[in-house]
């Protein structure tokens, strides 16, 4: 993969907490195109790293490039960048005194300044694929924990970024409710959408990865195709993850 | 004592109204409410002023915090008593004193309030906001502020009911309030201290207990309000 | 001069309260209901009138029920100090006696038990197990009311106590020299938080280090 296709480059990123090195030295691509899951043993810094892409964490080192933009460089507006990164939360984080369709437009008004009559038709279409056509003006407080991260989704893909990002998506869900949102996170992929995650779902990785990274302790200790991580891990950690979480 | 009532009710109620300027509970309660509604703007502006990424600006107003805390109403009032006129060079009514006394006074623990307001409400929601794009100011105006009015809704009421009962300051400056107006019928009768004291205690007590119990009602509806949000994102 | 008086009824009207209000919280929490009702009426009473009608009411109205012999005793000795005193002091007991119940509402349950199972009677269970460990828990807000104390013995001016504020405004008319006196008068009263709040600081490390 040459670096003309990457929608994602880590090069020598480094971040420490005080004296513990939470990324070691990160050196990685996700191509265009293409849905990369990172997983691994809770501590290794798999959130730490999909946080740094839209600088919600500093790094102390390195060099992180978003679409052709240098994320950490000093000119940059990082509100714009921010826009066009599509983040979804582990905990929805929707805004509880909006209601869905007022979440999703938000964007479009404040960043994209479109008119509001715009903007919500734009949002209308969005919560329509994600297949809640009919909850437009419900709170988050009236929707499953299921709806509302769709309706996070939604809202992160308002401003029609080219990556989007997952930090554990369906990890606050009850689990009947974590097909509904793989599904759409299926379909993104089906789409073409680049997409990093962060995820336990192993069954989704299987299906839908173009990648695997398995991560411990701050560094990146296998990238391989889905078949290779599942089937034969090259790592002894690696191995061990499997085992604990099968 | 219920005779002093009797007697003494439209006294205490208005002052010497509409024979001299407005006075006794009215004012007091004038007082309060403008106080609270003036300090408001200013407690936001401070809040703000006290969680923001500015160090500079974090500074001086901690710095206005510590000074405004560190410092008895009463001081207050008498700086206000004599800067005012001396700054604009008329005399200013004990009224405006008072009132600019206790905006500046009240903005600042409003102010404490709405900041500690601020840093409970859950960082996902900052988070979250900043993520789409939205500058900092976007952020706290259209996310964290709606959300942490609501939430400190109670406390704010609350420190409406500390601005009641500091109005009875406004004695010490000939302001024209209840306690000023109770002093005035004690010098009229002279011989029944404790029964006027008393009766003053007894309304203010009434008033301060009515409000206090509406504020813990609302409290009990804004926890519950919180409570299913909370449960829902577990 | 005012500044020592200041002191002095700081700390006064600040033994009176936290005794009374310790106290207090112990019977709010002896179960007896008549004792917690009287408990809940004190602290009720002294938050929902202003202190300084509650010094107007000790000075001016309680006074004139007292005996003659008293009265005039009381106007040679400095009445208003002591009157000034006591009205404080039973005010912040009611919030000091708040303070404690929350303090002791952060411990857990198990501890009473415990020493109930010992054999402990209620007032040692009081006194060697929940008062110290509720002070620990409530020295942030206890603090805190030592700073209010400080900034209400300045209310006793308008009875005439020679404390800092109402000395300030004495030298003020008589010099005239208004934005000096009152300025040093604020530094005064700033010196004086800024030592509570830091003596207030090294207690709660020195509890906290003790504790966990």
């Amino acid at each position: 993969m040459t670096s003309n296709n990457a929608m994602i480059e880590f090069a020598g990123v480094n971040k420490f907490y005080g004296s513990y090195h939470a990324l070691n030295n990160i050196n990685a691509i996700v191509p265009q195109g293409e849905v990369v899951i990172v997983c691994g043993p809770s501590g290794s810094g798999k959130s730490t790293l999909i946080r740094t892409v839209n600088r919600l964490e500093n790094i102390q080192s390195g060099k992180i490039t978003v679409n052709g933009i240098d994320t950490q460089s000093e000119g940059i507006n990082v509100n714009k960048m921010r826009s066009q990164i599509g983040f979804v939360f582990q905990q929805f984080n929707l805004f509880p005194h909006l209601s869905a369709l007022e979440n999703v437009s938000l964007g479009l008004i404040k960043v994209q300044h479109l008119s509001k009559g715009q903007a919500q038709e734009i949002a209308q279409g969005l919560l329509n694929r994600v297949g809640l056509e009919h909850k437009v003006n419900a709170f988050p407080g009236e929707l499953s924990g299921g709806q509302q991260q769709r309706v996070a989704i939604a809202r992160a893909l308002s401003q029609n970024p080219p990556v989007m990002l997952f930090d554990e998506p369906t990890s606050a869900l009850d689990p009947e409710m974590v097909g509904e949102v793989l599904a759409v996170m299926r379909e993104l992929a089906a789409e073409g959408m680049t997409m990093m995650c962060v995820t336990h779902e192993m069954g989704f990785a299987r299906d839908v990865a173009n990648k695997v990274w398995f991560m411990d302790q701050g560094q990146i200790l296998e990238e391989s195709t889905p078949e290779e991580f599942f089937k034969s891990p090259k790592t002894e950690r690696a191995s061990k993850f499997l085992s604990d979480i099968r | 004592m219920i005779d002093i009532l009797q007697n003494y009710w439209l006294l205490l109620l208005v002052g010497q109204f509409p024979n001299g300027p407005l006075g006794g509970l009215a004012m007091t309660l004038i007082l309060a409410v403008c106080g609270i509604g003036l300090a408001f703007p200013c407690s936001i502006a401070i809040a703000l002023a006290l969680t923001s990424p500015f160090r500079a600006l974090r500074a001086s107003a901690q710095a206005l915090v510590y000074i405004v805390r560190g410092l008895p109403l009463l001081m207050f009032i008498f700086w206000a008593y004599f800067a005012i006129p001396a700054l604009l060079g008329t005399s200013v009514p004990g009224v405006v004193t008072m009132l600019f006394a206790l905006v500046i006074y009240e903005s600042v623990y409003l102010a404490e309030v709405i900041r500690g307001g601020i840093q409970a409400l859950p960082a996902g929601q900052t988070e979250a906001a900043r993520a789409m794009g939205l500058t900092h100011l976007q952020t706290q105006r259209i996310v964290v502020l709606p959300q942490v009015l609501y939430n400190v809704l109670p406390s704010i009421l609350s420190q409406f009911i500390s601005t009641i009962k500091e109005t009875s300051l406004g004695y010490v400056i000939s302001v024209n309030e209840l306690t000023f107006a109770a002093n005035q019928v004690n010098s009229i009768l002279l011989t029944r201290p404790f029964d006027v004291y008393l009766l003053l205690a007894i309304i203010y007590f009434t008033l301060c207990f009515i409000l206090t119990s509406c504020v813990r009602l609302l409290e009990l509806r804004v926890e519950r309000g919180r409570k299913s949000l909370r449960l829902k994102t577990q | 001069m005012g500044i020592v008086s200041t002191l002095e009824l700081t700390l006064l009207a600040g033994c009176i309260a936290f005794v009374i209000g310790a106290v207090l919280a112990v019977v709010r929490a002896s179960g007896s209901k008549l004792a917690s009702g009287f408990v809940v009426v004190y602290v009720a009473y002294h938050r929902n009138i202003p202190l300084l009608v509650q010094i107007l009411f000790w000075y001016f109205g309680i006074t004139a029920l007292l005996p003659a012999v008293i009265q005039s005793w009381l106007n040679q000795h400095g009445g208003g100090f002591l009157c000034g005193a006591i009205a404080i002091g039973l005010c912040m007991a009611a919030y000091v006696s708040e303070d404690l119940r929350s303090g002791m509402r952060a411990i857990p349950t198990g501890q009473y038990e415990a020493a109930r199972a010992m054999g402990l009677s209620f007032m040692q269970t009081m006194r060697y197990i929940v008062i110290p460990q509720a002070l620990r828990h409530a020295i942030a807000s206890l603090v805190n009311e030592m700073l209010l104390l400080l900034k209400n013995t300045s209310l006793l001016m308008a009875i005439g106590v020679a404390e800092l504020t109402y000395a300030t405004r004495q030298i003020e008319s008589q010099t005239f020299r208004t934005f000096e006196i009152f300025a040093f008068a604020t530094l005064c009263y700033l010196a004086i938080s800024f030592c509570i709040m830091f003596c207030g600081r090294a207690l709660e490390r020195h509890f906290r280090v003790a504790g966990r």
